[in-house]
């Protein structure tokens, strides 16, 4: 992964570990709670004993053909979209060394969004495989332009992908307003959902997302010594152009995969790195080992909200996640200072 | 052809009824009053004398159909491909043979080609709130207006009659509506010893179908309204009753549906005029709690066709498709 030398912690890191595990093993206890409630409630309301017969002891009832069937993937996907969402802003924002970055940041999002446009336009993004193939396809070959073109230096990279999501944006938007039937298959995909995702094709962007997950782990220890600076980095012996580059194929993979399978999510990858900043005490590793917990735990819950705050149907969780983000990056900013940041 | 409608069109079709204010009157057709060669005609967008016999006529959205079939003068017609599979040859025919002067939407109201069209009267047929896309002042300027636009689905009878008559094409608007009555008595005397007996329900595919949801249309919808007419019961109604087809439609959770449909002995769903299956409704039979409902088990599940007619003609060919789809009811 990285030829970069054993990158001493921060001294405060190593003082705190003993806690930082603690909070960890917390936050695993935490997310595995709020994942047995995320199969207990909904339009349909089971019983956190029946959530457990239904995943261990399937008899076909209704109740639990809605655990094992339909919320059952669900907050199995929560757990990988907001893990990869979390992650990935952890990792832009050390890598931009920008508290302001997320992982839409690098025209991913955006590039998904103008492949499913011209997907839909062209008759060819039917069905949730199409859009899924179409976002992949946007996803990854904005990142790979942004890339080549701002590779040499983070401001560079934010730069390029801020202007690329302007550019992809604006011809998408144009194609949407010449083209009604186009706009409407881009809205409902355009705001965020982890629902009706259970007969689609996933098996194949959750296994990217695991595995850039245990890649961003690994890297995570190089990337210590690339927060401090590159010049400082270099002389570490880290391999900061090679750091780099890896880094960008994880936030390249994990966001768009994120994106692809449920869609633009706002906020997630922003806030949770803010919100673990503190605990993880300047550590990188531990930024991303809260980030994979605190992403997670956050979707599921934003995902229940979206099933519970109207009579009928549901609210996207994308919505909810914009409607908690906001307030909830006020509070850290609040909390924590502007030195966090 | 998609079954699905815009938003901006259900949406608009929906604040149709919460602007009643400035909807037409009860009655329905001309007032009284008439002077020579005009007559004051009662529409969404108030009184308006209008020609007794016009001879040329200008007809957009949903009166696009109704005045095709009943024969009306046209003289310039909107875009209306939602209509086009529902249509016989000939009607398509003189439907694309008309010249074009206004888009699939309100706003692609092409006025100078109105005016080309040297019309003597102009129907609109969509819902009140979507005048505000038009600019009505200037149509007036060419010729009467008259707004007629959709409301609740199965208003679509006396909507399609209200176009017919302003345009003076009642005779042979009449004959298909005579034809669709007697069509329909005929199959409520078919299934008269099977389908009021039997509590139905139905997966619909149009309007905002959000992901992880699926369209319910009760008793009065564009999906039941027909069948209706042959005796089906659809039972139950929409938890929070809403404007236009909201009053008689909702969009619930997949998960609701046990509590939505656990009850019907007969489900049916729509399906594309070549029937194909939506993808909201695909999503829907795709489901293993589709699967676990008592009507599915029992193989009691009926795809039906043309659910969204809106006109008599139209509503011949859904009367057509029910027969075709519910005929294995009548072996068992």
């Amino acid at each position: 992964m990285t030829t970069a030398a054993p990158v001493s912690e921060a001294p405060a890191a190593g003082r705190t570990v003993v806690p930082q595990i603690a909070l960890l093993v917390g936050g695993l206890v935490l997310l595995a709670a709020v994942a047995v409630l995320s199969m207990g409630v909904g339009a349909r309301p089971v019983p956190p004993a029946e959530v457990v017969r239904a995943l261990f002891d399937h008899h076909g009832t209704d109740d639990h053909v809605i655990v094992r069937d339909v919320r059952g993937p669900r907050a199995l996907l929560a757990v990988a979209v907001g893990a990869a969402l979390a992650v990935a802003g952890a990792l832009i924002q050390t890598l931009a060394r920008n508290p302001l970055a997320e992982p839409g940041i690098l025209g991913v999002t955006a590039g998904a969004g103008f492949a499913i446009t011209v997907g839909s336009a062209l008759g060819l993004a039917v069905g949730q495989a199409g859009e899924l193939g179409f976002a992949v396809l946007g996803s990854v070959l904005t990142a790979l332009l942004v890339a080549a073109v701002g590779r040499r230096s983070p401001l560079r990279l934010v730069l390029t992908g801020v202007a690329l999501t302007a550019v992809l944006s604006g011809v998408a938007l144009g194609l949407r307003l010449m083209l009604p039937d186009v706009f409407d298959a881009y809205r409902f995909w355009s705001v965020g959902s982890l629902a009706a995702r259970e007969q689609a094709p996933l098996a194949l962007p959750v296994a990217a997302i695991v595995a850039s997950l245990a890649g961003a782990l690994l890297l995570s220890r190089a990337l210590n010594a690339l927060a401090l600076g590159e010049n400082v980095a270099q002389t570490l012996g880290a391999g900061v152009g090679r750091v780099r580059a890896v880094a960008l194929v994880l936030i390249t993979v994990l966001c768009g995969a994120a994106t692809a399978v449920a869609g633009p999510i706002l906020f997630v990858g922003l806030i949770v790195p803010h919100l673990v900043r503190k605990p993880a005490a300047g550590s990188v590793p531990w930024l991303v080992l809260y980030a994979m917990v605190l992403g997670p735990v956050l979707l599921l819950v934003a995902d229940i909200g979206s099933r519970v705050l109207l009579p009928t149907g549901e609210v996207p969780v994308g919505i909810v996640t914009a409607f908690l983000g906001g307030p909830m990056l006020i509070w850290a900013v609040r909390r924590y200072g502007a030195g966090s940041l | 052809m998609s079954i699905r409608r815009t938003s901006g069109l259900v949406g608009a079709v929906s604040l149709a009824l919460v602007l009643a204010g400035c909807g037409s009157s009860s009655e329905g057709g001309p007032d009284t009053a008439e002077q020579s060669g005009t007559r004051v005609f009662t529409a969404d967008n108030g009184k308006i004398t209008i020609p007794a016999d016009p001879k040329r006529v200008v007809a957009t959205g949903y009166a696009v159909p109704v005045m095709i079939e009943a024969g009306a003068p046209l003289v310039g017609i909107s875009s209306w491909q939602r209509g086009e599979p529902m249509m016989t040859d000939e009607d398509l025919a003189t439907y694309k043979k008309l010249t074009k002067v206004a888009g699939e939407q309100a706003a692609e109201t092409n006025y100078e080609a109105v005016a080309e069209a040297e019309p003597d009267l102009i129907v609109i047929g969509v819902p009140a709130p979507v005048l505000g896309d038009i600019d009505v002042k200037r149509l007036e300027s060419i010729a009467p207006v008259v707004a007629i636009g959709p409301t609740v689905p199965s208003a679509w009878r006396e909507l399609s009659r209200k176009q017919a008559d302003a345009a003076g094409a009642l005779k042979k608007f009449d004959a298909a509506q005579d034809a669709y009555e007697a069509e329909a008595a005929e199959l409520a005397a078919k299934y008269k010893d099977v389908l009021p007996k039997l509590k139905l329900g139905h997966v619909g595919a149009y309007g905002e179908v959000a992901k992880g949801t699926f369209q319910r249309e009760f008793g009065g919808s564009w999906g039941t309204n027909v069948a209706e007419d042959v005796g089906a019961k659809y039972y139950g109604k929409v938890k929070e009753s809403g404007p236009g087809s909201r009053s008689v439609s909702e969009y619930p959770s997949i998960e609701e549906l046990p509590a939505a449909f656990g009850e019907a002995d007969v489900l049916t769903y729509s399906v594309n005029a070549d029937g194909s299956v939506p993808e909201s409704v695909q999503y829907v039979l795709d489901s293993k709690l589709w699967k676990n409902l008592p009507a599915v088990k029992a193989g009691k599940t009926f795809p039906i066709r043309y659910t969204e007619a809106a006109t008599y003609g139209q509503a011949l060919k859904t009367l057509d498709a029910i027969d075709t789809s519910l005929a294995p009811l009548l072996k068992r």
